[in-house]
């Protein structure tokens, strides 16, 4: 790489970390202003969750997934053509603040630099336990979802949904078209909509046509005549090796359910172990119950250098997170002097326009689905750690004995110590401390994310291939 | 538990725990196994309970398979190539059957 001296210089303009649409569009973005990018990927192929495997996916897939999957073409296809440098199958394992970024890629270890980087690494759904949540058959609607697009795959038995939020019924949706035998649909989310919710409402009628795109998705559900009960608690699933029946109680009656899978989903949080690992800020959200990397309007973080786009920087959902990386790129673009204040600000000002008309229906649905977390209602045998199985019961009594930060339940217990290194486990450890001591997230804490991010085997760091 | 909405055109062949089995050109390594027809893909190292992949997006690691040789690989982030060796990692007592 040559600098505006013609002297060559060590590494990128710009990293990008998540090839979704927030660092698709950031990119892309990025490339069209004459910066030199590199674009991180885990997966094979870009396009993120929500777009996943989009250049490959089956015409018939792609009917049933629609519009909202079908939008990530355009993007894609301008990637593709914009051909920035592009890792993809490459898992970061640590970023240091002054843009140094290690990376897994075929089980070898590399080095990458950049004067920027920007995290674009998502969303994931929300770990909730319950008894029985590691028995196969219990999976995430999400992760169902990937099997479609990525693999072509439907549930062929019976299967039950459960948890809360548009993305569980939208899965229930897809899987009806697809002709798969729904059993029942559980809802945490209460029958009658919590009032909090409605003063968010007028707003949301800004945006009449989402708010259409939902209720027909319960129309469909309805007239599929699958049972769909609102309001349920103490969700558990029982069989031997796998799944064999759902069970919950709505009020004081019990939900009896034969099925062989459950697929469950209980909303989506920023994926934050890069921002942590690398020092940023971050804040609690109350409503949504998750911690985001402190940001400006720009996704600059505590750290200068260290940008957050798309959901990773708070939940908008697919379309506000392509804007919210355009607006990213044009940050960085001014701060590299490619482009001034003035033009930035004015390129700003369109896609900020967008994005506020994109967020209309936001509060709304995110009050109407604000998670209900019942944690002290599941029984003490329930592993909560699923790497080192560990129970509730075991994390009450150490409450109850005094530990109540989560890294010394984490250093007492280990939950937090196996392969995901928390990142199942983490944030319902807090949550279950706080909710045993009364005491609030933000002084509860979470778990301290120790390098490296994935599990890498020491022989492969032992090798790595540095920067020369 | 699953299988493929519409028949495949491109398909490569893998060797499953020893077995050759023809799958979909494309997909990860989770989503092979999973097609054909295995329910679970690891046992706890604690537990030796059964394990299925959970998220199918990288995060929670049920997903681990030996894949060419390589112990522990997330399957559910890689893609399946022709020839490719996977071993579902089954333990019982610490040890590998
Ligand atoms: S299925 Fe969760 S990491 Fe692969």
């Amino acid at each position: 790489m040559k600098d505006a001296f013609g002297i060559t210089t060590i590494g990128f303009d710009v990293a990008v970390i998540g090839a979704g649409p927030a660092g698709i569009s950031c990119a892309n973005s990025l490339a069209d202003m004459g910066l030199e990018v590199v674009v991180l990927d885990e997966q094979p192929n870009p396009g993120g969750q929500i777009y996943k495997n989009i250049e490959h996916v089956s015409s018939a897939c792609l009917n049933i997934l629609g519009d909202d999957y079908s939008a990530g073409q355009p993007l894609i296809k301008k990637f593709r053509h914009r051909n920035p440098t592009y890792y993809p199958g490459a898992s970061v394992w640590q970023v240091n603040s002054d843009g140094h970024i290690f990376y897994s890629k075929d089980g070898i270890s590399k080095e990458e630099a950049a004067k920027f980087i920007v995290v674009a690494t998502g969303a994931m759904e929300r770990p909730v336990p319950f008894p029985g949540w590691t028995l196969p058959g219990v999976m995430s609607a999400g992760g169902a979802n990937n099997l479609i697009k990525n693999g072509g795959l439907v549930p062929n038995g019976r299967v039950a949904l459960a948890g809360s939020g548009p993305l569980l019924l939208l899965e229930a949706v897809h899987l009806i078209d697809m002709g798969v035998d729904i059993k029942a649909i559980l809802e945490t989310t209460p029958a009658i909509p919590n009032i909090s919710s409605l003063i968010h409402l007028p707003q949301a009628l800004g945006r009449m046509d989402l708010l259409k795109k939902g209720i027909s998705m319960l129309q469909k559900i309805k007239k599929a005549g699958i049972p769909h009960y609102k309001g349920i608690r103490k969700l558990s699933v029982k069989g031997n090796d796998r799944v064999e029946s759902v069970h919950a109680l709505k009020g004081d009656d019990s939900i009896n359910v034969d099925a062989d899978m459950l697929f469950v989903h209980f909303g989506v949080v920023p994926n934050t172990s890069i921002y942590r690992q690398i020092g940023c800020e971050h804040e609690w959200n109350d409503i949504q119950r998750y911690w985001y990397p402190q940001s400006d309007k720009w996704g600059r973080t505590s750290l200068s250098n260290v940008f957050a786009a798309g959901d990773g920087q708070f939940v908008h959902g697919a379309v506000p997170a392509a804007l919210k990386g355009e607006l990213t790129a044009l940050a960085i673009a001014a701060d590299m002097k490619m482009i001034d204040k003035d033009e930035r600000d004015k390129q700003a000002k369109s896609i900020e326009n967008q994005l506020q008309n994109e967020l209309k229906p936001r509060s709304f649905i995110d009050a109407l689905y604000a998670p209900i977390l019942n944690l002290l209602d599941v029984p003490k045998e329930t592993l909560i750690c699923r790497c080192e199985c560990i129970t509730m019961g075991q994390i009450l009594d150490v409450i109850d004995e005094g530990c109540v930060d989560p890294n010394e339940v984490k250093a007492l217990l280990r939950p937090g110590m196996g392969p995901c290194q928390g990142k199942m486990c983490g944030s319902i450890i807090s949550e279950i401390i706080s909710m045993r001591t009364g005491k609030k997230i933000k002084e509860v804490g979470s778990l301290n994310i120790r390098p490296p991010l994935k599990n890498i085997p020491l022989s492969e760091i032992a090798e790595i291939k540095f920067l020369a | 538990m699953f299988s493929s909405y519409e028949t495949t055109k491109q398909t490569v062949t893998i060797i499953l725990d020893g077995k050759p089995q023809r799958v979909p050109a494309g997909v990860s390594v989770a989503a092979a196994v999973l097609g054909t027809g295995k329910t679970h893909t690891r046992t706890s190292l604690i537990s030796g309970e059964p394990r299925a992949p959970f998220c199918m997006m990288g995060v929670c690691y049920e997903c681990l398979l030996e894949i060419d040789s390589r112990k522990d690989q997330q399957s559910c982030q890689v893609q399946v190539k022709e020839g490719m060796i996977i071993n579902r990692q089954i333990r019982t007592n610490g040890e590998e059957k």
